[in-house]
């Protein structure tokens, strides 16, 4: 007897419909499997074996076959062991195979019959959906994730016998499981982070390039000595963030399924990220990678904040990776099995000493020789510090600006600020695709980001002075944007520019001038 | 002066000779009757030499073995190279260093060595210096220079360069004295230096070309720029500085030292202020300086500082804040009051105008007065 079940595979965050076919037929009792299965997928064989027989259905010994096409794309991924069971039991006529029409099935099963939660769900669901199933049927364990998706109704699985008689249940009385919950339902609004805005104490310079990076999702570098609060102002920034917006929220939800990782975002779909990989992190752990490339810190860190600390303990060829992605807000890997898409927009934040012993410019401290000076600075590449927005130099406060008992604004109020610079933002990008003014298209630059003539004087004079590259020149333009925005002044004036320029990160040359 | 063609192979050789001191080279010399018959000595006359010590003997013969080729190749090699060696016989070999206690026997010298008729001074200090005494042997390079006044050095990073680098900007003359062979640039960092100091001054030092830095050189090469300077100014010094060997070189040569007097607690300038209580002569201004170094002022300076001092009250409260030692944004908004934008504002005039200096990014220092 033949039978047909859907399921899916996963592609980078996207996912493919795959058809599980067996056929049961008489000749001596063998289980074969084909279709370019990869090394988990055969293993599935064993698992499905000792779950039907665990799970107390007898199967007459006959020859088995199961194909999975389209048979030209490699099958990844343990989501098959669901379908692959209920496919032999349809071709044995335990079960009839038109109950199983319309639905797409994906989950790992254990050698008892239990369903166990899987990777990359949310993707399957989607296609799901946009194939035009009616109904997922995942483990337990992934309804949470599988209900981001809306408009398709999910069976929750516990076990390969409970979804026998749950399908069977769903074909005669589909109503009863249309109950969808709503976003709001199933997600929290973001909570109180253990890190502050009004820690950071005194560092005026520094709280307003934290909020102007946080209002324009715009990159930003600090230098100062050791113990000075680089790493308390990075997670102060992501504390200032507004919550996730719906497309973004969805997209991220996606990037979590398919890293296996989705547990971290259970509840919290508006918490934009904070990553901070160590610095011994590998190229693949940080831009994604392996076989079937899985995202990598980049993409964890999408639409949220990827610090990185100690910037210049980094290998160089790591962080030259950032460069394409920085620019593009994606990452595009290559490998035998195809291209894979990533989404990573992140707003890199980097932390650094200015020099080995930590203390330049202080010259009671620090006796690094030029030489050595240069080949700190030497660890970041040119084009690197070029997509640095801001670049601030954090001091150590005074004992007495800890202690005194000033009190500082709290996150809660920066964020209502920020939130509402970017809300101006929206609006002035309309349904263009822009979101943030770190993102203005230079071909959008005359539109989205007039100057006045004072602005645009001052602009022309600073790109020579300063040397600064065409790139720098715009994103120095895009920071005035938000500046001016935080202003609402419709126009970029002279002062906004003046602002911008004073982050700008140039060479480190010109400050050790031998 | 085409001294190259008169010097023949040998005299290269013993030049060349790294073990000997200068003074016994010029002894033996004599002794063997030209640096040919030192050259071709049997061994056995040369055990019979007296005050050369078992080391220096074999290092001697060690020197003998070395074929004719090669020490050929090393005289046209210097010529090429536009290297002259200037010989303690030569009358050209300066007063100044026929007088020191351990004279070097010859000196390897790209452009010219300083005039005797006029004054020399050296400036010298610390490498890893501060923007704040960067600035000050910049423009005492700067006025000596201005003067007429030969600026020795030792093309060393920090204030040695800096000095070095006023003299040339003023269109004067300055020498710098390697511790490796003048046709190295060493630190590579003072390129720019280097490549200019030929035209301007020269590069001058004892030891062959080819020679590498090695740090047991530069020690002994200090004791060269205080011989061919008539004073010593020592700009800043940390307790233990190669700076303060060439000033303690230059008392025992009976040259002044000048040092630049700093606060108490700054470590770049405890080295400097020891020099002072130690009966160094203190550098209190350009002018002071000038005074004590019997140098007239000329025109070019009166006429630049009235145009300094039309400053406009915001301006000149930003502008009282600072010092020279920097300070960055957060200090200058505490200290003056203002925001971030009208600080930025007076900066931004300031700077336009000369006054200040941004020695790192958004840390910023007064411009000193002169200039």
């Amino acid at each position: 007897m033949y039978s047909i079940v859907s399921t899916a595979i996963v592609r980078g965050i996207r996912s493919v419909l795959v058809q599980v076919e067996a056929d049961v037929c008489d000749g001596l009792p063998v289980f074969e499997m084909v279709g370019i299965l990869s090394a988990e997928v055969k293993e599935s064989r064993e698992r499905v074996k000792a779950a039907i027989r665990n799970s107390g259905i007898r199967l007459s010994p006959k020859k088995v076959t199961v194909n999975f096409y389209p048979a030209d794309v490699r099958k990844t991924g343990t989501g098959f062991d669901l379908p692959v069971a209920l496919a032999v039991l349809a071709a044995h006529g335990r079960i009839p195979g038109e109950i199983l029409e319309g639905i797409l099935f994906a989950g790992e099963i254990g050698l008892n019959g239990e369903l166990r939660p899987t990777a990359g769900i949310l993707p399957m669901v989607l296609a799901a959906r946009e194939a035009g199933k009616h109904t997922v049927c995942v483990p337990r364990g992934n309804v949470r994730e599988a209900e981001i998706a809306k408009g398709i109704t999910i069976l929750p699985g516990d076990s390969l016998n409970q979804v026998l008689a749950m399908v069977e249940e769903f074909h005669r009385n589909p109503e009863k499981f249309s109950g969808v919950r709503s976003m709001e339902e199933i997600s929290e609004p973001p909570g109180e982070t253990l890190w502050d805005f009004s820690a950071l104490h005194g560092q005026k310079v520094l709280k307003r390039a934290c909020e102007i990076a946080a209002a324009g999702r715009h990159n930003m570098l600090m230098t100062g000595p050791p113990g000075a609060g680089k790493t308390m102002a990075a997670r102060a920034v992501s504390a200032i963030l507004p919550s996730l917006l719906e497309e973004e929220g969805l997209e991220l939800a996606k990037i979590y399924s398919v890293s296996g990782l989705f547990g971290q975002r259970e509840g919290r779909f508006w918490t934009r990220h904070f990553r901070s990989p160590h610095h011994t992190v590998s190229i693949a752990g940080l831009a994604g990678g392996g076989t079937v490339p899985k995202p990598g810190e980049l993409s964890l860190a999408h639409k949220g904040v990827l610090f990185l600390d100690e910037l210049t303990e980094f290998r160089r060829e790591v962080l030259e990776v950032l460069r394409q992605p920085l620019e593009e807000g994606v990452i595009r890997l290559v490998r035998q099995s195809g291209a894979y898409e990533f989404p990573a927009d992140v707003m890199l934040i980097g932390a650094m000493n200015p020099c080995n012993c930590g203390y330049y410019p202080d010259r009671n401290k620090c006796r690094c020789s030029s030489a050595v000076l240069e080949r700190h600075f030497g660890k970041l590449s040119r084009p690197f510090l070029d997509r640095m927005d801001l670049t601030v130099e954090v001091k150590r406060p005074e004992l007495s600006e800890i202690t005194g008992g000033q009190t500082e604004e709290s996150s809660e109020s920066v964020r209502m600020r920020v939130q509402e610079v970017q809300e101006i933002q929206r609006r002035r990008f309309g349904d263009s695709g822009i979101l943030y003014n770190s993102r203005i298209p230079v071909s959008h630059m005359k539109e989205f980001c007039p100057l006045d003539t004072g602005g645009e004087k001052l602009l022309q004079e600073s790109f020579d002075r300063m040397d600064l590259s065409v790139r720098g020149y715009y994103r120095t333009l895009r920071v005035a944007r938000t500046i001016a925005d935080m202003d609402h002044a419709d126009t970029i004036g002279r002062l906004h520019i003046m602002e911008s320029l004073l982050y700008r990160s140039m060479g480190w040359k010109v400050w050790e001038r031998e | 002066m085409k001294t190259e063609a008169y010097h023949n192979r040998y005299e290269y050789w013993l030049a060349g000779l790294l073990c000997l001191p200068g003074k016994k080279k010029i002894r033996l010399r004599e002794m063997a009757g030209g640096a040919e018959g030192l050259y071709r000595m049997k061994q056995a006359s040369l055990r019979k030499l007296p005050g050369l010590t078992e080391r220096e003997r074999a290092k001697l013969e060690q020197g003998q073995s070395a074929p004719e080729e090669e020490l050929e190749k090393m005289r046209t090699y210097c010529i090429r190279q536009d290297i002259r060696l200037i010989l303690h016989q030569d009358s050209e070999y300066p007063a100044r260093l026929e007088q020191i206690y351990n004279p070097p026997y010859g000196l390897y010298c790209r452009g010219t060595l300083p005039p005797e008729s006029a004054l020399a001074v050296a400036v010298v200090g610390a490498r890893a210096c501060s923007a704040y005494g960067r600035q000050v042997a910049e423009q005492v390079g700067y006025h000596l220079a201005g003067h007429g006044v030969s600026v020795v050095s030792g093309m060393a990073a920090g204030i040695d360069g800096a000095g070095q680098r006023g003299a040339l900007q003023a269109g004067g003359k300055s020498y710098g004295v390697l511790g490796c062979g003048v046709d190295i640039c060493y630190p590579a960092g003072n390129r720019q230096l280097y490549e200019a100091l030929p035209a301007q001054g020269g590069l001058i030092s004892e030891y062959p070309p080819g020679t590498r830095p090695l740090a047991c050189f530069f020690p002994q090469r200090n004791r060269i720029i205080s011989g061919l300077s008539d004073v010593v100014l020592v700009v800043e010094a940390r307790e233990k500085s190669g700076a303060l060997i060439t000033g303690d070189f230059a008392l025992e040569q009976g040259k002044e030292v000048y040092a630049v007097p700093g606060r108490v607690g700054d470590a770049l300038s405890q080295g400097t202020n020891r020099l002072i209580g130690q009966g160094a002569g203190i550098f209190l201004s350009w002018e002071d300086f000038q005074k004590e170094l019997g140098l007239f002022p000329n025109f070019l300076e009166s006429s630049v500082k009235i145009k300094k001092l039309s400053l406009e009250k915001s301006e000149r409260l930003v502008y009282s804040c600072l010092d020279l030692s920097p300070k960055n944004l957060d200090e200058l908004m505490a200290e003056t009051g203002y925001s971030l934008t009208e600080l930025m504002e007076n900066l931004e005039s300031l700077r336009e105008k000369g006054c200040i200096l941004e020695v790192y990014r958004n840390c910023y220092i007064r411009r000193a007065e002169c200039k």
